[in-house]
């Protein structure tokens, strides 16, 4: 998949996640940056994105994570 | 309850759902976590499924991991906010921990981890009525012995069965704590499954967030039913519910049951339904049949498990079914949410749904093998016991009817009394037994010589009372089982006159004609004597209720000394003059009384 494949379809499960159909997402983007994005939510974030990539986190690259920009690249990392 | 099939628990959706939630209108219903595995998950889940459900419930979550801090302190926030339930969750991460760090000293694990979970029991029960809702655990997948560790004493698995069991075994004995068994969601779904060692990581999640949704439906099911509302009926279809294909068209011989029910399946099916009846479910049928071809096959077929017996309504008719299902209901008298229905047309389903939106209509699956497992899954027959004698009652009336089957192989009462090998034991009153003697005196109206209501600071004050009362109750058991403490007796001194006052005496009509009240009154005799009174008064206080106890000092030879207008007597009787009478009744744990 590349970046901006990536891109699209996470956005799609920000927008399903988070209930905001006009929700857009940038690399530089962080929870700070979307209301809801509390630390709950981040949990369900990560089990809904592997979800819908079907694809499998370690616990250290989830603590590791900073923004959305290395979100997608850790996706990219693990899909086939 | 569920009402048709697992669909809505689904995690993603019931976080969207809580995000809209109005639940506003509905009752309230105050519930308590304490949990040393996070919550946050669990809470908006909660609050959409028990809106579902018609309740608002409303939510304290304690700090992580303050479970014991919680309980023990009685100004802490939990007590403050006066929960109706509370739900302790506890994580097998945790106790795996505890476990390896007692390495070398297993063999007592189960039991003091047990005592510490009751220690909070009790420390609960002290300051709150609420209902706990106790986690069992989930055992680990690990084998450190594989299938060895069956046949070692401390294996990891073993030890944490071992305790799942210790938990179950003594509460039974607190009837406010309620088990909730997480184990078993665990392998229903499968433990691999059910627990994500990830997110206990990142997020110290009791499950993967997948399955939290079944652990909040479980929740609701007791806490549902601990509120009393629970199943009471289930309504049957016949042709292709019961049986294989229409007795109309196929007659008698041509259904799918017995021989020509090869896979078993509504055999299965009847089954289920047969222990769902003898635990107390009501079952009715409302079937579209002649009314008489329909109970041929209850009466006639050797392939039913169900017999006429097994139903307390029958209707067979040409109406429809929601119509048919209202009379049921009326005759019952219960509530529609207490019913469920079940039909392998979908087309009946979605009708009886549509005009019965209250009533419970599982979706059945087209394979009849399925039957079974469709409607457990719904997980409809919750129950909630509220005493530990309460739970016990429908052992105890196996019991009794064990008793009775006995009683025919003898050729008199006392050779059967014999047999029975009966035991009491006789004690003044506890602080341990004051909640059971105070039950026994507000619930007591047949056997009960004064009707006295005491209540159980009454009880506990004449306990305390040494010089002027002495108050003191049977136990009893015999071959067949525990029926709990069931006389009581309560004696008054009246040392100027010198007088023993029988003020209460009471009994349990289920052990009427044993000995009982024989053996009591030789006790209260045996304590005059000792104490050297001159004599022993009763009285005898009518009411619409307790006609059957009127001679009860007659038989015993005692004088009556007083009649009132409105039928109270006074009887009196000497030590010297009273006869002991014989009981087939050994007292293993005799106390001089």
């Amino acid at each position: 998949m590349t970046h901006p494949e990536i891109h699209q379809k996470l956005t799609l499960v920000f927008r399903d996640l988070f209930d905001d159909p006009t929700l857009e997402i940038s690399d530089a983007t962080t929870a700070k940056d979307v209301a809801g994005w509390d630390s709950i939510m981040h949990v369900t974030l990560i089990v809904a994105v592997e979800k819908a990539f079907g694809i499998s986190f370690t616990t250290k690259e989830v603590k590791t994570l900073a923004n959305v920009g290395s979100l997608i690249q850790l996706i990219a990392k693990r899909v086939k | 309850m569920l009402k048709n099939d697992r669909t809505e628990l689904n995690y993603a959706q019931l976080v969207k759902r809580a995000r809209h939630l109005d639940a506003a209108s509905y009752p309230k219903l105050k519930v308590a976590l304490l949990a040393d595995v996070s919550t946050q998950h669990l809470v908006p889940l909660l609050r959409v499924l028990f809106a579902s459900h018609g309740v608002d419930v409303v939510i304290h979550e304690a700090g992580f991991d303050t479970v014991e801090v919680e309980t023990l302190n009685p100004s802490s926030e939990l007590y403050s906010f006066a929960p109706q339930v509370i739900v302790i969750l506890r994580s097998i991460m945790r106790l795996k921990s505890s476990f390896y760090h007692a390495s070398g000293n297993r063999r007592s694990f189960a039991q003091i981890q047990a005592d510490g979970i009751e220690a909070v029991w009790s420390a609960i029960r002290t300051h709150s009525q609420a209902v706990i809702l106790q986690s069992t655990f989930v055992v680990p997948y690990e084998r450190p012995f594989g299938n060895f560790g069956r046949l070692v004493e401390d294996d990891l698995g073993g030890s944490v069965g071992e305790l799942n069991r210790e938990i179950c075994q003594r509460a039974r004995l607190h009837p406010s704590v309620l088990i909730n068994d997480i184990d078993y969601i665990a392998a229903w779904v499968g433990r691999r499954h059910f627990l994500d060692e990830k997110l206990w990581g990142l997020a110290k999640s009791l499950c993967a967030l997948e399955f939290l949704p079944d652990v909040a439906q479980n929740i609701i099911d007791i806490s549902l039913a601990s509120m009393g509302r629970s199943v009471k009926c289930v309504v049957l279809d016949l042709d292709n519910t019961l049986w294989g294909g229409v007795v109309g068209d196929d007659g008698l011989e041509g259904i799918g049951l017995g021989d020509l029910d090869e896979d078993g399946a509504f055999r299965s099916f009847q089954y289920y339904l047969r222990e769902l009846s003898a635990r107390g479910i009501i079952l009715a049928v409302c079937s579209k049949n002649n009314e008489a071809v329909a109970r041929e096959v209850f009466q006639k077929h050797p392939g039913m498990i169900l017999r006429e017996e097994h139903i307390a309504v029958f209707i067979a008719n040409w109406e429809d079914k929601a119509a048919n299902i209202r009379r049921i209901r009326e005759t019952l008298n219960i509530g529609f949410d207490t019913m469920v229905f079940l039909d392998d047309n979908p087309f009946e389903r979605n009708l009886v749904r549509q005009l019965i939106p209250e009533i419970i209509v599982p979706e059945l699956p087209e394979d009849p093998a399925l039957y079974v497992r469709a409607v457990s899954e719904l997980n409809l027959f919750e129950t909630a016991a509220r005493s530990a004698l309460d739970s016990g009652r429908n052992a105890l009336y196996r019991d009794q009817e064990k008793r009775e089957t006995e009683s025919q192989k003898f050729a008199t009462v006392d050779e059967y009394l014999q047999s029975l090998e009966t035991t009491a034991r006789c004690q003044r009153f506890e602080s341990a037994t004051l909640g059971r003697i105070a039950q026994l005196i507000q619930r007591s109206n047949q056997f009960n010589l004064t009707t006295r209501r005491y209540s159980e600071a009454e009880c506990k004050a004449m306990m305390e009372n040494l010089e002027d009362y002495f108050p003191f109750t049977l136990s009893l058991q015999d071959r067949f089982g525990d029926f709990g403490l069931i006389n009581v007796v309560i004696l008054r001194s009246r040392p100027e006159e010198r007088l023993l006052e029988i003020d209460t005496f009471l009994m349990s009509c289920r052990v009427l004609q044993r000995g009982v009240e024989q053996l009591a009154m030789n006790k209260i005799f045996d304590y005059a004597r000792q104490e050297r009174y001159e004599s022993v008064v009763g009285h005898y206080i009518p009411t619409a209720k307790n006609l059957m106890v009127k001679s009860f000092f007659e038989q015993f030879g005692f004088h009556r000394t007083q009649t009132s207008e409105e039928g109270a007597t006074q009887w009196r009787l000497e030590p010297a003059e009273y006869v002991p009478r014989k009981v087939f009744i050994e007292e293993p744990f005799a106390e001089t009384v």
